[in-house]
C-alpha cells in the first residue's frame, strides 16, 4: 500500500477541505493507497514514513519549520498544495512592504509571542518541493489528477497556460472586453475559470502562467479603471514572491499611461 | 500527587492546538490550552488595500466558514459606505449561509466528532463498518457545496461573494434545484438529529455562566445587535467596548471576556435561547429528543449542530422559494466609496465574528479589527477542561486525554 500524508501548516485548512471534498475519487484511491496521516481528519499525532505528503500552508513559525523539514526526511514525493504552500499566500502578500516588527505591532500591539513567528514563506523556501499544485484553494481535479498519476508511476504535468484557454473552452465571454478587471491572461489555469464563468474577474489566486505580460496587464487594468498602484496590488494579492514589481517596467513607476 | 498531562498535536480540529494540564490530586494547578497557528496578519494585509479587494482577502483567514467572513466584511464595507442590498441579495445571503452551515456543521458532526463517540479513530474507518452512516455525512456536506457553488461561483472562497452582493444572480432553475436538494436531505438532517441525541456524552456542568449570539440566534437570520445571556445586549457599534481582548502569553489566539469573565459563543449558546425563533418543524424534532435545551453540557453542542441544521434546511427552502417570486433581479448594489468606519457582526458556524474597518476618503482600507471565535472560544475552553479535569482526575491519563480532546472537538475552536 502507498503511504499518503495530508499535512497542515500555517493556512485556512481550505485545500485540505477541498481534498475530503473528493468523497469518490478518494474512496477509489484509498482501495490502492493509506491515508497514513492527515491530522484534521484522523487521530494522528506523529508523522509516519510516507510515500507521498501533500503540504498546505506557508511556513510561518518554528512549529511549521520543524514539521515540514519531518515531512520531507520522511517523505519519498512532496507535493505543495495550494497558493500558500506555493507562494506564500494572501498571508504573504505585504512581505516586501513592511517589517516583521510593523506587523506583530499592528496584529498583536507589541513583538512578544510565545513562539517564534517568521515572515510566511513557501514550502520551496524550506525544503525542496517535487511537485506544486497552486490555487486558493487548490482544485480537487487537480489534486486528483496529481494522486492518480502518482499512483500509476506517471510524473503529473501542468502545462502553465493562461485561465484565458480555459475562458474559451468553456465558452465564456470574456469579460476585459466588457470593461471588468481580470486577471485571466497572466494567470495560471487549471480551475476551469469558474470565476468568469460566474461574472467575476479573475483574480489569480493560482499564480503566474508562463511568460506573463504584467506591463500590458497593468495596462489593461488601468484602462478599466484601475489606478496602477491598485492595479499592482490587486496582481499582488496571491502571487507572494512570484510578483516582482520592480521588474515591471515603465507601467509600475508611475511613467507609463 | 501531581500529574502532568500534555497533548501536544490536537486532532479532528480545524487549526493547530495543544493542551497542558497539571493536576495535584482532583485539584487543577495550571491549564494551557494553546493555539499554535502561526499569525497570517490579516489586520495587516488589509491595509491600503481598495474596500473590494477585503472580503477577497479576509475569506482566507478560514477554508470552512469563509461565507461568515465574508459577509460579515461585505456588511461592514456597506455600512461604511452607508449602502442598503436589495431585498434580494439580503435572500441570497441568507441562502449562501444555509449552505455553509451544513458543510461545515456536517464535517464536524461526521468527520471530526462522531468517531469519537462510535469508538474509531476517524471517519474513513468507521466508514468500513457503518458505510451509511459516513455516506449521509457526505451528502449533506455535499448539498452545501454545491449552494455555495452556486451562489458564490467556487465551492471554497466563492470569489462571486463581494461587497454589495453577488456578480451573478442565479437562475429559476438553479434555485428549484436549491429546493429539491435541501427537500431531499430533509430526512437525513433529522435522522442527524436523532443518531446525535442518542450518543453517549459523559456528563459535565460548564462552569462557564455567561452566553453570547446574536439577538436573533438562527444563524441565517440578520442581526445587528448581540445578546448576553444575563440580559445586557448591545450593538455591533459596541463590541471591542463589550467583549475585551487581549494577547495570551502562551497562545496565538488572543484571550476574549466580556466583564473580565470567560463566555461560551457557537451553537450550544444559539440553540440555548434559540427555540422561540425556530420554526414549527424544527420545534417538532427538538420535542422529540431526550436531551434537552437549555443545557450546560458542553459536549451537547454537537447535538446543538445537528437541530440548526434542521433549521435551517427548512427556511433554506424558503428563501429559494422567495428569490424565485423575485426574479429577475439585480443581484447588487453600488458602493460610493468615502472616508467612514463600519462593522460588521455575523454568526460563523464556530460562533460570533466581528469585522470592523476604517476607510481613507479614496476608499482604501486604513485599519481593521477582526475578532473571530477562536480568540473569543480561548478563554471559555480553559474553564471547562478544568472543570473536566477536576471532576474526572479518578480516571487514568489515556482516558483523561481523551476526554479533554472530545472536550475542545465539541467546540471545534
Ligand atoms: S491556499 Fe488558500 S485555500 Fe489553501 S490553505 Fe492557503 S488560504 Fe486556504
Ligand atoms: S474573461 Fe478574463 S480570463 Fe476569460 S478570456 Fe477574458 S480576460 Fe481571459
Ligand atoms: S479563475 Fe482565477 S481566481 Fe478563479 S479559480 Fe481560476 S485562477 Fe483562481
Amino acid at each position: 500500500m502507498v503511504r499518503i500524508g495530508i499535512v497542515g501548516l500555517t493556512g485556512c485548512s481550505g485545500c485540505q477541505c477541498e481534498i475530503l471534498n473528493c468523497e469518490e475519487a478518494l474512496s477509489k484511491i484509498l482501495q490502492r493507497a493509506e491515508l497514513a496521516f492527515f491530522p484534521l481528519a484522523k487521530d494522528d499525532h506523529t508523522v509516519p514514513e510516507l510515500d507521498l505528503a501533500l503540504v498546505e500552508g506557508s511556513v510561518s513559525t518554528e512549529l511549521d519549520e520543524e514539521k515540514v523539514k519531518e515531512v520531507r526526511k520522511k517523505s519519498k514525493v512532496v507535493v505543495a498544495v495550494g497558493s500558500c504552500a506555493c507562494y506564500g499566500g494572501v498571508q504573504a502578500q505585504r512581505n516586501d512592504e513592511a517589517s516583521l516588527k510593523e506587523m506583530l505591532e499592528t496584529v498583536y500591539g507589541g513583538e512578544k509571542l510565545f513562539l517564534k513567528v517568521f515572515k510566511p514563506r513557501p514550502v520551496s523556501e524550506v525544503v525542496r518541493v517535487d511537485y506544486e499544485l497552486p490555487g486558493c484553494p487548490l482544485d480537487k481535479r487537480q489534486f486528483i489528477y496529481t494522486v492518480a498519476s502518482l499512483l500509476n508511476g506517471v510524473k503529473p504535468f501542468f502545462p502553465k497556460i493562461p485561465v484565458c484557454h480555459e475562458c474559451k473552452l468553456s465558452e465564456t465571454e470574456c469579460l476585459t472586453l466588457k470593461g471588468i478587471p481580470c486577471q485571466g491572461p497572466v494567470s495560471f489555469a487549471g480551475c476551469g475559470a469558474p470565476c468568469t464563468a460566474s461574472g467575476i474577474g479573475c483574480q489569480g489566486c493560482r499564480g503566474n502562467c508562463d511568460f506573463p505580460n504584467f506591463d500590458e496587464m497593468v495596462k489593461l487594468l488601468t484602462e478599466r479603471g484601475l489606478k496602477r498602484s491598485d492595479a499592482l496590488k490587486f496582481l499582488k494579492v496571491f502571487r507572494g514572491k512570484t510578483f516582482n514589481t520592480e521588474k515591471l517596467g515603465s507601467y509600475a513607476d508611475g511613467k507609463g499611461a | 500527587m501531581e500529574r502532568e498531562l500534555k497533548v501536544n498535536h490536537l486532532t479532528r480540529v480545524e487549526g493547530h492546538g495543544a493542551v497542558e494540564l497539571k493536576l495535584e490530586g482532583s485539584q487543577v494547578k495550571e491549564i494551557k490550552l494553546s493555539f499554535t497557528e502561526g499569525p497570517r496578519f490579516f489586520e495587516f494585509i488589509t491595509r491600503e488595500r481598495l474596500f473590494s479587494e477585503i472580503p477577497k482577502i479576509v475569506s482566507r483567514i478560514c477554508g470552512i466558514c469563509y461565507v461568515s467572513h465574508r459577509l460579515a466584511a461585505a456588511k461592514a464595507i456597506e455600512d461604511a459606505f452607508k449602502t442598503e442590498v436589495p431585498e434580494a441579495v439580503e435572500l441570497m445571503r441568507r441562502l449562501l449561509i444555509v449552505g455553509e452551515f451544513l458543510e461545515s456543521h456536517a464535517l464536524h458532526l461526521y468527520f471530526l466528532a462522531l468517531p469519537d463517540y462510535m469508538g474509531y479513530g476517524s471517519a474513513v474507518e468507521m466508514a468500513k463498518d457503518y458505510p451509511n452512516v459516513v455516506r449521509r455525512g457526505f451528502k449533506i456536506k455535499e448539498v452545501g457545496n454545491r449552494i455555495m457553488k452556486l451562489l458564490g461561483g467556487k465551492t471554497v472562497h466563492g470569489e462571486a461573494i463581494v461587497a454589495g452582493g453577488f456578480t451573478r444572480a442565479p437562475e429559476k432553475e438553479e434555485l428549484e434545484l436549491v429546493i429539491d436538494w435541501l427537500t431531499e436531505i430533509l430526512p437525513e438532517l433529522e435522522a442527524t438529529a436523532f443518531l446525535f441525541d442518542s450518543l453517549e456524552y459523559f456528563e459535565l456542568e460548564s462552569p462557564v455562566e455567561l452566553e453570547v449570539s446574536l439577538e436573533n440566534p438562527v444563524p441565517s437570520e440578520p442581526s445587528d445587535r448581540v445578546a448576553v445571556s444575563n440580559g445586557l445586549k448591545f450593538t455591533k457599534q459596541e463590541f471591542e467596548h463589550f467583549i475585551k481582548e487581549e494577547v495570551s502569553p502562551y497562545s496565538t489566539a488572543k484571550r476574549s471576556t466580556v466583564n473580565g469573565k470567560a463566555f461560551r459563543i457557537g451553537p450550544l449558546a444559539r440553540v440555548n435561547r434559540g427555540e422561540d425563533f425556530y420554526t414549527e418543524e424544527t420545534k417538532e424534532v427538538l420535542s422529540r429528543l431526550k436531551n434537552r435545551f437549555p443545557s450546560q453540557n458542553p459536549l451537547l453542542a454537537n447535538l446543538a449542530r445537528a437541530v440548526e441544521m434542521v433549521e435551517l434546511a427548512h427556511r433554506g427552502v424558503k428563501y429559494a422559494e422567495k428569490l424565485i417570486e423575485l426574479l429577475p433581479f439585480e443581484p447588487k448594489a453600488e458602493l460610493e466609496p468615502g472616508e467612514f468606519g463600519g462593522y460588521g457582526v455575523k454568526e460563523a458556524p464556530r460562533g460570533v465574528l466581528y469585522h470592523h474597518y476604517r476607510f481613507s476618503p479614496s476608499g482604501h482600507c486604513i485599519g481593521a479589527n477582526i475578532v473571530t471565535p477562536t480568540a473569543q472560544l480561548q478563554a471559555c475552553i480553559e474553564e471547562d477542561l478544568k472543570a473536566l479535569a477536576e471532576k474526572f482526575s479518578y480516571l487514568p491519563d489515556s482516558q483523561l486525554k481523551k476526554r479533554a480532546e472530545m472536550l475542545i472537538r465539541a467546540y471545534d475552536p
